[in-house]
C-alpha cells in the first residue's frame, strides 16, 4: 500500500464523497447563509418605522409639525391616537414603535414665546428602529424650535440673513470615513458571513477528524499518511481548506461586486487573507480536537465557541468597553482578525501596513496546532469513543 | 364505550411510560445535559458579561485646529467634557492625524478652520469638520449624538453673545420651544438592556433543539445497531402520538424553572429591565416551549448520528436571530423571509417577552403572538407526529 500526502488526499476526497453531511456542511450551509444574510438586509437601513402623533392641539402650525413628520424618510405615521394612553398601548402591543406628542395650545404658546414642550417616546426594546426614531423625532423637535426662533429673531428686529445664521452659529459637517451612508448592513452582513464560515469550518474539521476516531478507522488513517501526523492533517484537510476557500472568495465576490459592498483599500489582500483565515480557524479546531478527542466533546466546544464568537468578536460593540477577563477571549478568534483585516483595508481603506498585526495573528494558529499535533496522534493511533 | 375508555386509559399509560423513560434518558446522557442546562444557565451570564459595561465613552480623538485661538479652544473644551470624546492630542496637519486613526491612536479627527474665530466674529457660519472612522458603527453612533449635543450647546452659548453684542435682548429669542425625549423600554440606552433580553428567549428555544437532536441523533443510532435483531428501541413499539406527547411533556416539564430562571432571575441579577408578572411570561412562554419540544421533534428526521445535531441546529441560532425581528424588524424583511420568521416559535416568543419585560405590556397586548405560538403548537405537532410515525415504522 502506498503512503504519503497523495494517498492521504484521495482517501479523504472518497471520504467527502460518501456522506451528504458534508456536503451540507461545507457547501450548502455557508451558501444559503449567505444569501440569506445579503437579501435580509439589502434595503440598507429599515426606513419608515411605524410612529404614531399624539395631536392635542388641532392646530395649523400641530398639522404641519405632523405632516412634516410623515415626510421624514424615517418615520411612517401609521396612526393619529387621541391621548397618550392609547398611543402608550400600542407600543406596548408593537403596533408602533413610539409617539410624538404635540401639547394643547401649541401654536397659541409657541407665537406668545411661552415655551410650549413637544415631548416624544421611542421604543429602545428593539434598538435598530428605536434609534432611528428618535434621530427622526429629535431632528423634529429641533427644527420645529428653530422655525420659530427663527421668527421670533425677526419679529425682533434681527436682519433676516443674521436670523439664519444665529441659529446655529457653527455646524459641525461630519464625514463618515469609508461608509458615507451610515449603512448598517456593511457591518451585519460580513461579520455574519464570516461568522458563519468560521463555525462551519470549525464543525467540519472536527466532525471529519473525529469521525475516524468514532468509526476506529484512524490508525488506518495514519497508515496511510506513514504515520506522520503532519501529513495525515495536511492531507485530511487541505480538500476542505480548498472548498471553504473558494466558498469565502464566494462570499467576498458576493457582498463586494454584487452588492457593491465598500472595497476602499486593495482587495488583494482580503483575497489573501481568505485561505489564512480558513487555515486558522481549522487549526483551531485541530487544537480543541488535541485537547479534546472525543466527537461530541469538541464538537460542543467548537459551537460554543463558533456561537459565542458572533458576539465576543467584537463586530458590534468595542472590545475596548469590555470587561478586561472578558476581552481576552476574542483575541482567540480567527474571525476578530478577518473582521480587523475586513475594517481596515475594505471600509477605511488604509494600506496594509496598518494590518499587518492581523495577519500575523492569523498565522499564529497553526504554529499552536503544530505544537499540539503530538496529543493527537496519540488519541488516533489508539482510538477510544465515548458516546 | 367501554373499549374505547380502555383504549384511552392505555394511551394515557403508554405516554406515561415514554415520559418516564425520556427523563431517565436526559439525565443518564451528559450531552444532553450540556445542552439542557448547562447551555440555559451559563450563557446568559457569559452575554451579560460580553454586554455589561453596556456603553462605550471617552473615545480618543484628535484635533487639528488651523486657528489656535480662544475660541476654537473652547469648542476643543466643549468636546472634550462630551461623553463620547477625549481629546487625545493636536496634530500639526490632518496628514498626521491620518495616520494616528490609521495606527488606531484615535477614532476620530476634529479639524477646526483657519477663520473659525473670524467668521464667529462676523457671524456667519464656519465650518467644522469632523472625520469620523466607521469600522463599527456603534462608535459613530455614541459620536454623532455627543456632537449634536455640543452643537446645540456651544450654539446656544454663542448665540447669546452674538444677540449682546446687537443689543438685543438674548434670553427673549433662544429657542422657546423645548422637546424632550424619553426612551422606552431600554431606559438606559443601554446595549446590554436591549439585546439579553430577547438573546435569552433564543437561548432556551436553541438549547431545546440542539438536546432533541441529539437524543434522536442517539435514538437513530440505536436502530441502526438492532435492525434486523428482532428487538426494537424502547418506545419505538408505542402509538406515535404517545411518543411525541411523552416526550414533549418530558422537555417542557424540565425548561420551566429553567424559564423562570432565564427570564425572571437573568434580568434580576443584572439590572435589565424588568416589569410584568412571572406567572404572565411563563404563562407566554410555555406554548414557545411546547412548540420548540414539537419542532425538535419534526427536526429529528435530519438526525441520523449523534453529532448530526451540530451540524443540522448549531448555525441556524444566527438565523434565527435574525429573522427574530431583534436586531433587524421584521417589517424591513421581504415577504418570504417574513414567512420564514413567522413560523420559528421564537420569532414570537422574543416579541411578546421583550414586550411584557422591557414595556410592561400586559397579556391582552400580546394576545396575537400567544395565539400565533398556539398554532405553531398545532402544527409542529402533526409534523412531528409524521415523522415519528415514518421513523418507527421504517425502524
Amino acid at each position: 500500500m502506498s503512503t504519503g500526502l497523495m494517498t492521504v488526499i484521495r482517501r479523504e476526497i472518497r471520504r467527502l464523497c460518501s456522506r451528504p453531511i458534508y456536503l451540507v456542511g461545507m457547501v450548502l450551509v455557508p451558501v444559503a447563509m449567505a444569501l440569506f444574510f445579503v437579501s435580509i438586509l439589502d434595503e440598507g437601513l429599515p426606513l419608515k418605522v411605524p410612529a404614531a402623533v399624539v395631536d392635542l392641539d388641532h392646530s395649523q402650525m400641530s398639522r404641519q409639525v405632523t405632516r412634516s413628520l410623515n415626510a421624514m424618510e424615517l418615520i411612517d405615521v401609521v396612526e393619529q391616537p387621541e391621548d397618550y394612553h392609547t398611543a402608550m398601548e400600542d407600543v406596548r402591543s408593537g403596533k408602533i414603535m413610539g409617539f410624538f406628542m404635540i401639547p394643547e395650545n401649541f401654536e397659541r404658546d409657541a407665537v406668545a414665546g411661552t415655551g410650549p414642550q413637544l415631548t416624544y417616546y421611542y421604543n429602545l426594546a428593539i434598538y435598530v428602529p428605536g434609534s432611528l426614531m428618535f434621530k427622526g423625532f429629535k431632528t423634529m423637535g429641533v427644527t420645529s424650535a428653530g422655525a420659530v426662533v427663527q421668527t421670533n429673531l425677526v419679529d425682533n428686529g434681527a436682519p433676516e440673513e443674521l436670523a439664519g445664521v444665529l441659529l446655529q452659529p457653527i455646524t459641525v459637517y461630519t464625514h463618515p470615513i469609508g461608509n458615507p451612508w451610515i449603512n448598517y448592513s456593511y457591518y451585519l452582513c460580513p461579520s455574519f458571513l464570516y461568522g458563519v464560515l468560521e463555525l462551519m469550518v470549525f464543525l467540519m474539521t472536527v466532525f471529519a477528524i473525529t469521525q475516524e476516531i468514532k468509526t476506529g478507522s484512524s490508525p488506518r488513517w495514519l497508515d496511510a499518511a506513514g504515520n506522520r501526523i503532519g501529513t495525515a492533517l495536511i492531507g485530511k484537510l487541505l480538500p476542505q481548506t480548498i472548498i471553504f476557500t473558494i466558498i469565502g472568495w464566494g462570499m467576498n465576490s458576493l457582498l463586494y461586486h454584487w452588492n457593491h459592498f465598500p472595497m476602499n483599500g486593495n482587495e488583494v489582500w482580503m483575497i489573501i487573507g481568505m485561505p489564512l483565515f480558513v487555515i486558522a480557524s481549522q487549526s483551531f479546531a485541530v487544537t480543541i480536537c488535541s485537547i479534546l478527542p472525543n466527537p461530541r466533546l469538541s464538537l460542543s466546544v467548537c459551537s460554543l465557541t463558533g456561537i459565542l464568537a458572533f458576539s465576543l468578536a467584537a463586530f458590534s460593540f468595542p472590545v475596548e468597553a469590555m470587561y478586561g477577563g472578558v476581552a481576552i477571549f476574542s483575541y482567540i478568534l480567527p474571525v476578530r482578525w478577518y473582521f480587523l483585516i475586513y475594517g481596515d483595508i475594505a471600509l477605511d481603506g488604509w494600506a496594509v501596513y496598518y494590518a499587518r498585526w492581523y495577519f500575523v495573528a492569523l498565522l499564529i494558529f497553526p504554529i499552536v496546532a503544530t505544537l499540539f499535533a503530538p496529543m493527537i496522534k496519540r488519541s488516533l493511533r489508539h482510538p477510544v469513543y465515548v458516546p | 364505550m367501554n373499549r374505547f375508555v380502555i383504549d384511552i386509559k392505555e394511551w394515557l399509560l403508554e405516554t406515561a411510560r415514554i415520559f418516564r423513560h425520556e427523563m431517565t434518558l436526559v439525565f443518564s446522557d451528559i450531552g444532553v445535559m450540556l445542552f439542557f442546562f448547562f447551555l440555559p444557565i451559563a450563557y446568559p451570564i457569559v452575554y451579560s458579561l460580553i454586554y455589561n459595561t453596556e456603553v462605550t465613552r471617552d473615545m480618543p480623538v484628535a484635533v487639528v485646529d488651523h486657528a489656535r485661538t480662544a475660541l476654537s479652544r473652547e469648542f476643543v473644551r466643549h468636546a472634550d467634557a462630551t461623553e463620547a470624546m477625549k481629546i487625545c492630542g493636536y496634530a500639526a496637519d490632518l496628514n498626521e492625524a491620518r495616520d494616528w486613526m490609521a495606527a488606531k491612536k484615535c477614532f476620530a479627527i476634529i479639524e477646526i478652520p483657519e477663520d473659525y474665530s473670524r467668521k464667529l466674529g462676523r457671524a456667519e457660519q464656519p465650518q467644522v469638520q469632523f472625520y469620523c472612522e466607521m469600522s463599527l458603527l456603534l462608535r459613530y453612533r455614541t459620536f454623532s449624538s455627543s456632537l449634536a449635543d455640543l452643537q446645540i450647546a456651544t450654539g446656544a452659548d454663542l448665540r447669546e453673545r452674538a444677540l449682546d453684542d446687537l443689543g438685543m435682548p438674548s434670553n427673549g429669542a433662544p429657542s422657546n420651544i423645548e422637546s424632550y425625549g424619553f426612551a422606552l423600554g431600554d431606559t438606559q440606552q443601554g446595549f446590554a438592556s436591549f439585546i439579553i433580553p430577547g438573546i435569552v428567549v433564543l437561548i432556551l428555544q436553541q438549547s431545546m433543539l440542539l438536546g432533541i437532536v441529539l437524543l434522536g441523533g442517539t435514538r437513530a443510532e440505536q436502530r441502526r445497531r438492532l435492525r434486523g435483531g428482532g428487538v426494537t428501541v424502547f418506545g419505538d413499539d408505542a402509538s406515535p402520538s404517545a411518543q411525541i406527547l411523552g416526550r414533549a411533556l418530558c422537555y417542557t416539564i424540565i425548561y420551566i424553572p429553567l424559564a423562570i430562571y432565564i427570564l425572571h432571575y437573568i434580568p434580576l441579577f443584572f439590572h435589565y429591565p424588568h416589569e410584568g408578572k412571572v406567572i404572565e411570561y411563563v404563562l407566554f412562554i410555555f406554548p414557545m416551549l411546547l412548540a420548540s419540544a414539537m419542532l425538535g421533534q419534526t427536526l429529528n428526521i435530519m438526525a441520523t448520528e449523534r453529532e448530526s445535531a451540530f451540524i443540522i441546529v448549531v448555525f441556524t441560532s444566527v438565523a434565527f436571530l435574525f429573522l427574530s425581528g431583534l436586531t433587524w424588524p421584521v417589517y424591513a424583511m421581504n415577504r418570504f423571509l417574513g414567512w420564514i420568521s413567522d413560523m420559528i416559535p421564537c420569532t414570537w416568543g422574543l416579541q411578546g417577552f421583550v414586550h411584557i419585560n422591557s414595556n410592561d405590556a400586559v397579556m391582552g397586548q400580546q394576545s396575537h403572538p400567544f395565539a400565533w405560538l398556539w398554532g405553531l403548537t398545532v402544527f409542529y405537532t402533526l409534523t412531528a407526529y409524521l415523522v415519528t410515525r415514518w421513523q418507527t415504522r421504517r425502524g
